[in-house]
């Protein structure tokens, strides 16, 4: 290369082309450098997208590696050695696409002839719902995929039914105040990580926005945050209903927002349903009056919150009053013999956070003067991931009911998961002057029904998402719960269930192996990605067509993704590779009608897909475009993106009008529907299911993992950073070139005390036992863990794949988490995410972890190379 | 540049940025971002650090250099040129900041994948690399004569990385460093660093 040409790959002879990154399951704007030569040698923010401006987190900058990853699946390939498992070479022989199809259509369609949920599917790529959804096509609403416990099981219905949105945030734009618990939003995770690091930094230290994190340990939310408050794992719920005592006792909440803008003035009787009328409408009480009204009297002159009252015969209270009521056993003193947070620091920060709220301020915006309450409480997968899930997250809605926060300018914000279309409004009115509760933000669950019609439950929670790990439950008990069908065959895409689904691996393996087959759609090798009959290979997001918007923290608006090169390998789009199937299956017609519904094709006729046709990527991306703003795909093609920040009229207080669900009553109706089917259908199981869960108000109930036998001295948990956030990461090299030197994703941590009076070092090498199974690693301290806790990095998790760059860990933090009902939450189907463990010495490694390939052995020889750093 | 200890989050997109715009192998960093905690339980912190070349204006490396390869622009980036570096390592082990390093031939033998063979990105990235010598952050000079930002630069989530001309009272990083304080890294070596934190 002559020294005139540019060495920097950005400058490179080539060309520019905007698409969105898929690295992880949202949608922050790229700008992808193709050389000349057609090489992909720089990936980009694309600054004209306002979600990240320009920014892109680690992963994002490392697509580059995925796509050119060697070990990537590169044809079809059908497995000729019969015996699996972990470790064993499937033996792949090539085959045609054709052969491939019809293999896999003549086998799926051999179990769903005889039952169509025979199948169990884990379709997993969250950008694309017309594939996520393909099952329905035949009525099959089985689930094997992890999006529901290892995302946030309780989390997206109860923002479904406060905010009718699938996710929250704090409005950056205006908060003062910002408490992140049990998340890494803004930080390290979550929501659009780098579009959302940007605009939280700036919040930070443009404005001098106030971070308080909660978290058992010093996570780089909490590092970054002006205050840490370390809490004991599962506690959360506490800690947040100790705030509300404390801003209810010295009278900090906004209570006209909770008389106009929620339901908390209703009168509950004491069986828990709203006092109503013989037409079903709900009284509240007027205090001047003294007397009962209905909630939409004109005559009404000041509505009570608190004190008991008396209607037609019956004792009845404000919603308000049932919350006062349980919170009189939440003080702060009383809570931190659970959470360990030590009270007066409990009662400062209810304090400073109901002062920033600013309660009675407004502020002007685009026309409307509206509450002005700069101060949330945040928070996700950590603090919300217990089998008390449901109760949970709507203790932590709680702390921001209390200050009027809710979808208000500082406050934290429903956000919308996909809008499909500019002016689509995702709120609707309910009954009794109440917004619509919609718990169900990913379409409709099946209705009650037994025996099941799906293999991991679904028939039975209510407000719930898939919870996978009961499809273990289920398989080692299937005439408990009177399961009449057998699944057979697994269709996995862009999926590693094996990886990301709790409970211990040998019992999971037994359940792999009871499979008749297996296909998988993927573009590198996985854990699960062994356990195939077929596999068939699909392109990257470098070389293939879509159009998503997934709920982006502060904008709105379709992101395409266009391929920057032909496809590396013989692979197809993952468009190409179910509609063949289908065809082969007879089942185009029901697949192109699912896609219609879940794509919002059916809201514009013209974009309605004849149902006896296939469409590629490219198409159903440019008719979701249309959908969006009726723009072509010319026009997304040139700028990648119709993104802009959110329109002020749906972001803020869009149910402007109506009541916020403070109380749900909706616990109490589903709970009694629920008993009445099952006692009509003489469930087996009803004794069993646990009905106390399904609560109206948030309690302080604790989670079962605190009363797990003594031995278990220490508890678990497991966490991320920002090069680790969601799906695949460990294979590629530049991630584990970061990953694995930094010293928190090395080693189980710590707490030093801990270590100590555990009789452990660092470097000791320790088998870790829960009540359900175990791991191996290797011991590192920190000061920043919670000394109550054991800390595993995601880095850790890693068990035998093909992958050649993968580094197995001895074992999975996963295999130490119960997949039982006992830990599930009967509302949602959340299950719980912490453990108690015991930790053992060990003098050397178990055999496997020998041989000098473990994840430890890499530390190690990155440990020894690489300096460059002293400051 | 300027780091601003109070945005970096320690997330290492610069890190990742660098490796891809300048085709770096497996193990070779131009910057890194290293993380120090502090303190005890429940009193402790953690603080990341971004470190690079300090493009010192008393470069150590640059006196030290036997062929003249190590060189300063008029704009002060402080430059290798590969052709003239002999490989002798004088630099590496004078730079107070270890923020040179020497480019193995098995570096590039083994490839990122480690498995003996170059992807098509390493193919056409390499080429500006000669096996045995020295190399480090030229600051992406040719992003900067392009009148962009150092790739690390413009990934930032934060914004926690400022480049700009110190000399200019004009620039957000000569303001940064005047209105906050900023320090140089290790002043008791004298090496007049061109890189300043501010916190």
């Amino acid at each position: 290369m002559s020294s005139q040409e540019p060495i920097q790959n950005s400058l490179k002879p080539g060309k520019w082309i905007r698409s969105t990154c898929k690295m992880c399951l949202h949608s922050c704007g790229s700008m992808i450098h193709v050389t000349d030569a057609g090489i992909i040698n720089k990936i980009e923010g694309d600054p004209t997208n306002p979600s990240n401006n320009g920014k892109l987190c680690p992963k994002g900058n490392s697509a580059i590696m995925r796509h050119y990853d060697p070990n990537r699946f590169t044809q079809p390939l059908k497995r000729t050695n019969p015996e699996k498992g972990p470790g064993i070479d499937p033996k792949w022989e090539p085959i045609s696409w054709d052969e491939a199809f019809d293999l896999t259509a003549r086998e799926l369609k051999k179990s769903i002839d005889e039952d169509p949920r025979k199948l169990l599917p884990s379709i997993e790529d969250f950008q694309k719902f017309n594939i996520w959804n393909w099952p329905l096509a035949f009525g099959n609403q089985n689930s094997f995929q992890s999006g529901g416990t290892m995302c946030g099981g309780a989390y997206h219905p109860v923002n479904g039914i406060v905010h009718s949105a699938f996710a929250v945030a704090n409005d950056v734009k205006h908060c003062n105040y910002w408490i992140n618990d049990g998340t890494g939003d803004g930080f390290s995770s979550h929501l659009h990580a780098a579009a959302q690091s940007n605009w939280v930094a700036k919040a930070r230290i443009d404005r001098g926005m106030r971070c308080v994190t909660i978290e058992p340990r010093l996570s780089t939310s909490a590092a970054k945050s002006e205050e840490w408050i370390p809490i004991r794992p599962a506690t959360d719920r506490h800690f947040a209903l100790s705030l509300c005592h404390v801003m209810v006792k010295e009278g900090l909440c906004d209570y006209a927002f909770l008389r106009k803008d929620t339901n908390a003035p209703y009168l509950v009787g004491a069986d828990g349903y709203f006092v109503r009328n013989a037409e079903d409408k709900i009284y509240v009480w007027d205090s001047v009056d003294e007397e009962a009204k209905l909630w939409d009297d004109p005559g009404i002159k000041k509505i009570a919150l608190e004190g008991i009252y008396e209607v037609n015969g019956n004792e009845c209270k404000p919603a308000f009053q049932r919350f006062v009521d349980i919170l009189d056993d939440c003080s702060p003193e009383e809570t931190e013999k659970v959470t360990t947070v030590p009270a007066e620091t409990t009662w400062r920060i209810a304090r400073e956070f109901a002062e920033a709220a600013t309660i009675g301020a407004t502020i002007d915006i685009e026309g409307r003067t509206l509450p002005l309450r700069p101060a949330g409480y945040n928070y996700y997968r950590g603090a919300q991931g217990h089998k008390h899930g449901f109760q949970t997250n709507h203790a932590f809605k709680m702390v921001n009911f209390m200050v009027g926060n809710i979808d208000t300018p500082g406050g934290l914000m429903g956000v919308t998961l996909d809008d499909q279309w500019v002016d689509r409004s995702h709120v609707e009115p309910g009954e009794n002057g109440m917004m619509l509760p919609q718990p169900h933000q990913l379409g409709p669950l099946p209705p009650f029904a037994f025996p099941p019609t799906t293999h991991h439950l679904l028939n039975y929670f209510p407000v719930g998402l898939h919870p996978p790990h009961l499809n273990l439950e289920v398989f080692l008990n299937r005439e408990k719960y009177g399961v009449d069908f057998v699944p057979d065959v697994m269709v996995i895409c862009h999926s590693n269930p094996l990886w990301a689904i709790q409970g211990p691996r040998h019992k999971w393996l037994e359940f792999m192996r009871s499979m008749r087959f297996i296909v998988v759609s993927d573009i590198i090798p996985t854990e699960t990605t062994l356990w195939a009959d077929v596999i068939l290979p699909s392109h990257d997001a470098l070389e293939s067509w879509n159009m998503t918007m997934i709920e982006p923290p502060h904008t709105e608006g379709m992101c395409l993704r266009q391929p920057a090169t032909e496809p590396l390998h013989n692979t197809k789009s993952e468009e190409e590779i179910f509609y063949e199937l289908s065809e082969r299956m007879g089942i185009l017609e029901g697949y192109n009608a699912v896609i219609n519904i879940v794509s919002g094709f059916e809201h514009k006729p013209e974009l309605m897909l004849e149902l006896d046709k296939k469409y590629t990527d490219k198409e159903i991306a440019r008719r979701k475009g249309l959908l969006w703003n009726d723009k072509d795909i010319d026009w997304y093609a040139e700028r990648g993106h119709a993104v802009t920040e959110r329109r002020t009229d749906k972001w803020y207080r869009p149910w402007e009008g109506m009541r916020l669900h403070f109380y749900i009553e909706d616990m109490v109706k589903e709970r009694d529907q629920l008993k009445a089917n099952m006692e009509e259908a003489d469930v087996p199981f009803r004794n069993d299911w646990c009905w106390d869960d399904y609560q109206p108000l948030p309690t302080a109930v604790l989670d079962p993992v605190h009363e797990e036998p003594a031995e278990y001295d220490l508890y678990g948990i497991f966490y991320k950073d920002i090069q680790l956030n969601f799906g695949e990461s460990l294979s590629n090299p530049w991630i584990k070139d970061i990953v694995y030197r930094d010293p928190v994703h090395i080693a189980l941590i710590l707490n030093p005390k801990t270590a100590a009076a555990q009789g452990l070092e660092q470097r000791d090498i320790v088998k870790v036992e829960s009540p359900n199974g175990f791991l191996f690693g290797r011991i590192g301290t920190s000061e920043g863990m919670h000394p109550d806790t054991l800390g595993v990095s995601n880095a850790l998790s890693r068990t035998k794949t093909s992958h050649k760059g993968v580094a197995h860990a001895g074992g999975h933090f996963n295999d130490l988490l119960p997949y039982d009902l006992k830990n599930t939450d009967a509302v949602t189907g959340q299950p719980e995410t912490v453990c108690k463990v015991k930790l053992t010495k060990l003098d050397d490694w178990p055999e496997g972890l020998k041989d000098g390939k473990s994840v430890y052995d890499l530390v190690d020889k990155l440990q020894e190379t690489g300096g460059g750093g002293v400051h | 540049m300027v780091f601003d200890l109070r945005r970096c989050i320690g997330c290492n997109a610069c890190v990742v940025a660098c490796k891809q715009e300048n085709s770096l192998p497996d193990g070779v960093f131009f910057t890194r971002t290293l993380s120090q905690e502090y303190g005890v339980f429940p009193n402790v912190n953690r603080v990341y650090i971004p470190t690079l070349c300090n493009h010192c204006e008393d470069a150590p490396c640059q006196k030290v250099c036997p062929s003249g390869a190590t060189y300063t622009r008029d704009d002060g980036i402080v430059m290798v040129d590969g052709e003239k570096c002999i490989g002798c390592n004088s630099c590496a082990v004078a730079c107070p900041y270890d923020q040179r390093s020497v480019m193995t031939k098995e570096s590039f033998e083994d490839g990122l994948y480690a498995d003996g063979n170059l992807t098509p990105f390493e193919e056409q990235g390499y080429t500006r690399f000669t096996p045995g010598t020295v190399t480090k952050c030229d600051f992406c000079s040719e992003r900067v004569d392009a009148g962009l930002d150092p790739a690390c630069v413009a990934t930032c989530p934060t914004d926690a990385r400022i480049f700009g001309d110190l000399d200019d009272p004009q620039s957000k990083a000569r303001q940064l460093i005047d209105e906050r304080g900023g320090k140089p890294p290790l002043p008791e070596k004298n090496t007049k660093p061109k890189v300043f934190y501010v916190s």
